[in-house]
């Protein structure tokens, strides 16, 4: 990927999340075809490290496989709702690329103000970059139907959560 | 289900028998009642919907009113009706949730019926909507057990989402209203009334949240006054809630305390009037026409809210 500055996430967004400059593509990567996060052509390094980071810091909750915590839809004792799948099973390609990187930054309560998740913001914890590839990584584990609608509701965002 | 299945459950109600049925449950059954049989009645109704021009009351039984509200004609459900949804861009069709479980579809404004139970839990159906932009989406609520959807048009379901969490506790929605505006997910709201007051989910079901001013966020960040805000009273149940597809913005709402209406989604309620409400419906054409139950009695305005008449029965 190329630098990502700051300005795609234009008012709060750039309040909460600040800028993140994604690694400097070197001349002999290439782009994912018809992969890009927020706006930016993906290269298969993004995604061998957003794999990684995946399974490092999202496997535990999200699952392995991307599969979500078993019986997801369920509501937990705490009343708190279990992880979803990160794949065309759940509802993750729904939001915008925008909204996914503000949710995985600043926790489920930063696109819902007062919601109570047991989703971690990751705010100091993954860079700015590492947030952007592990991402990267998710939509391109989808099928076209899934990545096509998420990519119109990308294009769609106009900066409202 | 398999037919076989359908028939032994049902056994007057499949569409080989479509011939028994419309004379059965239909022409036959549409006999004027005198309105002095159920006058003062309306405090029994649980669902009030529009079929185009046509009211529908569910009481005991199913009344529709072909006169805004004159006279009325009783209807033969396959069971006790609790919650009543339609949809303009097809006329005719109605979902009713039934009381004994099971969601009961009508391509006929009402004169018969169908089954619609595959994959749905035993259980009360309480609170029913219909897709705004699509009419084979419906959506159940299961009470004691989560909302549910279906994609064809109400042959099979399949659990969406668990019940909503409002004061530390799951509650069950009482109603349930597909509100046609965006949500910025590639979709649209369902907004549901609880015992504890309104709450709304996205129809990709990720997750039930607050109604907030959609720029309620900037205005955190910015330390701008934050936008205007008048909730429904806190902890009050909302019974009824409706949404007019000719402006979906307009929403009304039945409460203990009265009928509540927002123009803007949800976010500024003014309440319209003052007696205990159960049951309210919007005209698919006019969001100005509304039909509810007010004080015990079925009440239609013209006006939004603004003033109110009695109807001779419902
Ligand atoms: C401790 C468990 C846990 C970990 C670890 C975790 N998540 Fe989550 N995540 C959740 C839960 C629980 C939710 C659902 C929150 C809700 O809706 O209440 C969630 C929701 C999300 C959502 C919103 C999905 C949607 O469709 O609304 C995104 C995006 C997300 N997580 C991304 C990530 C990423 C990326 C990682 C790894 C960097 C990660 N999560 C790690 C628990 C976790």
């Amino acid at each position: 990927m190329r630098p990502i500055a700051g300005m795609f996430l234009a008012g709060i967004a750039t309040a909460v999340i600040g800028s993140f400059v994604l690694a400097q593509a070197s001349p002999d990567e290439t782009a994912i075809e018809g992969l890009t996060f927020l706006g930016e052509p993906v290269s298969e390094d993004d995604l061998i490290a957003g794999k990684q980071i995946y399974a490092e810091s999202c496997a535990s909750c999200h699952g392995e496989n991307l599969e979500g915590q078993p019986d997801w839809r369920r509501r937990l004792d705490n009343g708190r709702m279990p992880a979803p799948p990160h794949d065309e099973t759940g509802h993750t390609w729904h939001h915008s690329d925008r909204n996914l990187f503000i949710v995985t930054k600043g926790g489920v309560q930063a696109v819902v103000p007062g919601y109570e998740s047991d989703m971690p913001a990751f705010e100091g914890i993954l860079t700015d970059d590492e947030i952007a590839e592990v991402l990267a990584y998710i939509k391109s584990t989808w099928p076209e139907r899934q990545r096509e609608f998420q990519a119109e509701v990308s294009a769609n965002d106009r900066g409202g959560l | 289900m398999g037919e076989s299945k359908l028939r032994s459950v049902y056994p007057t109600l499949l569409p080989t028998r479509r011939a028994f049925l419309s004379s059965a449950l239909g022409v036959s059954a549409y006999v004027l009642l005198p309105d002095l049989a159920r006058a003062g009645s309306g405090g029994g109704i649980r669902a009030l919907a529009f079929d185009g021009d046509v009211l529908l009351a569910a009481e005991a039984t199913l009344n529709v009113s072909e006169d805004n509200g004159g006279t009325w004609a009783e209807r033969t459900t396959p069971g006790k009706v609790l919650a009543m949804a339609t949809n303009p861009d097809r006329p005719g069709l109605v979902a009713a949730g039934l009381e004994k479980g099971g969601v009961a579809l009508s391509a006929d404004g009402s004169a018969t019926w169908r089954i619609g139970n595959a994959g749905l839990p035993d259980g009360e159906v309480n609170a029913l909507a219909i897709a705004s932009r699509n009419p084979d989406l419906i959506y159940a609520a299961v009470r004691g057990d989560g909302l549910y959807k279906s994609e064809d048009a109400g042959e099979t379901w399949t659990l969406a989402m668990d019940r909503p969490w409002l004061k530390e506790a799951e509650r069950d929605p009482l109603t349930l209203a597909s509100v046609d505006l965006e949500t910025g997910m590639g979709g649209i709201w369902i907004y549901a009334g609880t015992e504890m007051g309104l709450t709304r989910v996205p129809d990709c079901f990720c997750r039930w949240q607050d109604v907030q001013p959609g720029n309620a966020m900037d205005a955190l960040v910015s330390g701008d006054a934050p936008p205007p805000e008048n909730p429904l009273p806190d902890g009050e149940p909302v019974q009824s809630l409706a949404s007019s597809p000719s402006a979906p913005e307009r929403l009304y709402a039945a409460l203990p305390s009265g009928i509540w209406t927002s123009a803007d989604g949800g976010v500024v309620w003014t309440q319209v009037a003052l007696s205990a409400a159960t049951a309210i419906a919007v005209h698919p054409r006019d969001e100005t026409y509304i039909a509810a139950v007010i004080g015990g009695t079925l009440k239609l305005s013209r006006d939004g809210g603004k003033s109110w008449t009695a109807t001779a029965a419902g």
